[in-house]
């Protein structure tokens, strides 16, 4: 439907396919609480190739930022995270970051995993300068300050920002975009291998979000960061995600190149999940949302745990949780019907295909707001 | 601006004090000066005749070298003068019970006021403040709910119950410290070892005191760090590798002191007026101590010049607060320098 707009073309792609950088395991995240044990990560499994983009979509509470925080083995406290997140470094060994100590932890992190968090407004020290923070993180992993600072200005200007002007400013003096910009900055500044982004354009406007993506398109090819971005926001990421995985409930259960999940949605929910896109060229503008609610994750429902919502559920269904199947070359799918949800889910035609409608040729146009 | 701005209003303030002084001095009727007066007029109709005009004047004279105000005068002239005295002679009368200027009186008890209110705030705060962030960092711990207990035991008892506590126990029943005085009296002053033990150990049950008046502080810090450490900053500055201490102090300490800063600059204020009944209970001659026993002689010029004292204080204080605040959070600092987005 809408190959020709992916920025990656198959051939490059295929001489990715197996230089992994991330493994995650049955990773799983829980939080004990008074009611019961709160799982709000099962046993999600998934690999990131060296340089590709990966969009990782959800509604709010699917999960989806305890995966982010996973990978870099920073979920909050008291959180308890187990199984496997298997880095594999350009030159050495494999490591698995959530058996690592504090010390290696905080070697790693930031040097070779960066994070974007979803609070980039409050992410800056209001006592601080931006510059003052760039300084003290590279004094922290003993880098060198003016070789450091020098592509931190770098990092900056590719922003579109001016590095003084930010640098020797407090977080109260930039705008939104700008904070977001400048700690989108401050997380390359050590030079990482990957970066992962927890909804890093939230509580932006349309434009800015456009144009970070943008940027971020242009940052990713100029240092070959590998992305890992994680958003409630399907379209804006859809632009500059190589792959997509789908969160539902805790779970990952789509994942595939990004044409293959858009334009053969597989599993019930993600079909729904399209459908719902509002599409303004739709003249009705009809709301078509999903029936029900997503569980609780003290309460999960048994077997599926799309199923209590699923229009094509089984017995099936409600006893056994389905496990991931390839359906084509790179799409996997976690659902027992997805040849029947083809069928029986169509898909709302969607204009002229919205998923790359609203286009970032503009990165540079809003870079100065 | 700003600054200019702040002391102007600063020195406005002090202005409508002395004013406030003046007027209860001179215009209030039976006020201080015509009861003096009043006094000095009945000495010479006791002596069996009324007094003359040229008595009459020495009567107004004396007014005047006592409070600064010569009741002879049209009020307006009298207010310029005292202003006038006061401002650039610092000119505040005439103590009527001690016989000295009453500035002499107060700039020589001021320094041993200044003395435990400085010992008692610096302690109190610092003590609070790394007992309030150490409540943070171990928050629902035993120690947390120990010491928050206690805090609130010690918000509740007022702190003049505290220092005749102190008394009783330290004082009378063991016998550590002296009830009274602000120095050894077997001792000579200077620069020697007797002296300063002296002075330390009359100075230390006051001092404790008003430690524990300025104590409150801790549980506020503690909800400030607690709501510090929840911030996105924090986390970010944990990621990025930022060391353990240097979070508790650049990140979690300073931006928990920015709400506590104002009221401990503005304690500051606060404990030169509790000396007056801390200074009182333990009988330590400064600044609350004489004002106390000023007001049970009457002595009027003497409470006045203390009222003045004790705004000037209080005003320093706050506005001592306000300019350096711009210094330690940089967001109330005058924007007109700056862009703003």
């Amino acid at each position: 439907m809408a190959a020709e707009t992916h920025s990656t073309n198959p051939a490059t792609m295929d001489t990715r396919q197996n230089d992994v950088i991330i493994e995650v395991r049955d990773a799983n995240v829980s939080f004990s609480m008074d009611r019961g044990e709160s799982r709000v990560l099962r046993d999600a499994n998934l690999t990131v190739q060296r340089g590709e983009v990966l969009g990782v979509v959800g509604e709010s509470g699917s999960g989806k930022s305890m995966l982010a925080s996973a990978m870099l083995n920073a979920v909050v406290h008291p959180g308890q995270v187990d199984g496997e997140v298997i880095y594999h470094p350009q030159n050495g060994d494999p490591v698995d970051i959530l058996s690592l100590s504090d010390k290696e932890l905080a070697k790693l992190r930031w040097n070779e995993i960066s994070f974007v968090i979803q609070a980039a407004q409050s992410a800056f020290n209001p006592t601080m300068t931006v510059g003052a923070h760039f300084e003290e993180t590279l004094r922290a992993h003993g880098e060198d300050r003016d070789a450091g600072m020098a592509h931190a200005r770098e990092l900056l200007s590719d922003l579109y920002l001016e590095p003084d002007r930010v640098l020797g400013s407090h977080p109260h003096e930039l705008s939104g975009g700008m904070k977001q910009r400048a700690l989108i900055a401050l997380s390359l500044v050590l030079k990482p291998e990957v970066l992962v982004m927890d909804e890093p354009t939230a509580a932006l406007d349309l434009l800015m979000q456009r144009s970070i993506i943008g940027m971020l398109e242009d940052l990713q090819e100029k240092y070959d960061l590998t992305m890992v971005f994680v958003t409630h926001d399907m379209p804006l990421v859809t632009d500059l995600a190589d792959r997509i995985g789908v969160m539902y409930a805790f779970e990952m259960i789509e994942i595939g190149s990004t044409d293959n999940v858009l334009d053969n949605p597989s599993h019930p929910y993600t079909r729904a999940l399209l459908n719902a896109v509002p599409n303004i060229s739709d003249r009705d503008m009809e709301i078509r949302g999903i029936e029900g609610r997503s569980p609780d994750p003290v309460n999960i429902p048994k077997g599926c745990t799309f199923n209590p919502r699923c229009p094509l559920a089984t017995k099936e269904c409600e006893v056994n949780d389905p496990d991931f199947r390839d359906i084509e070359n790179d799409h996997e799918v976690a659902c027992f019907h997805w040849e029947r949800a083809r069928e029986d889910i169509p898909l709302v035609a969607r204009g002229d295909d919205s998923h790359s409608e609203p286009s970032t040729d503009g990165n540079g146009s809003f870079g100065g707001l | 601006m700003y600054y200019a701005k702040r002391i102007g209003q600063s020195i406005l303030v002090f202005l409508i004090a002395v004013t406030v002084t003046f007027a209860l001095y001179r215009m209030l009727p039976f006020g201080p000066v015509e009861m003096l007066k009043i006094q000095l007029m009945q000495q010479f109709i006791e002596q069996g005749s009324s007094p003359t005009p040229e008595q009459m004047a020495k009567i107004n004279g004396m007014v005047q070298t006592y409070t600064g105000i010569d009741p002879s005068q049209p009020w307006y002239i009298s207010y310029y003068e005292y202003i006038r005295d006061i401002v650039l002679y610092q000119d505040f009368g005439r103590s009527i019970f001690k016989q000295e200027p009453v500035f002499t009186i107060l700039f020589k008890a001021m320094p041993w006021s200044i003395f435990i209110s400085i010992y008692g705030l610096a302690l109190g705060t610092t003590v609070s403040l790394l007992l309030g962030a150490g409540m943070a960092y171990t928050e629902g711990s035993r120690f947390d709910t120990g010491l928050t207990i206690f805090s609130i035991i010690n918000t509740t008892v007022p702190y003049y119950v505290v220092a005749i506590l102190t008394l009783i126990i330290f004082s009378f029943n063991l016998g550590w410290f002296p009830s009274g005085g602000r120095m050894d009296p077997a001792t000579t002053p200077g620069i020697n070892l007797p002296f300063i033990i002296g002075v330390v150990k009359h100075a230390a049950l006051p001092v404790f005191s008003s430690f524990i008046a300025g104590f409150g502080g801790a549980l506020a810090f503690r909800g400030n760090c607690i709501r510090e450490m929840g911030e996105g900053y924090i986390r970010v500055a944990q990621l990025r590798g930022i060391s353990k201490g240097r979070i508790a102090i650049r990140y979690v300490g300073r931006n928990a002191l920015l709400p506590v800063y104002t009221s401990i600059m503005m304690g500051l204020a606060g404990l030169f007026g509790s000396s007056i009944i801390l200074e009182t209970i333990f009988n330590y001659p400064a600044m609350g101590y004489v004002t106390f026993n000023a007001l049970l002689n009457r002595d009027y010029p003497l409470i006045m010049g203390a009222f003045i004292f004790f705004t000037a204080i209080t005003l320093l204080g706050i506005l001592v607060a306000d300019l350096t605040y711009g210094i330690i959070d940089p967001r109330v600092k005058g924007g007109s320098n700056r862009e703003a987005y």
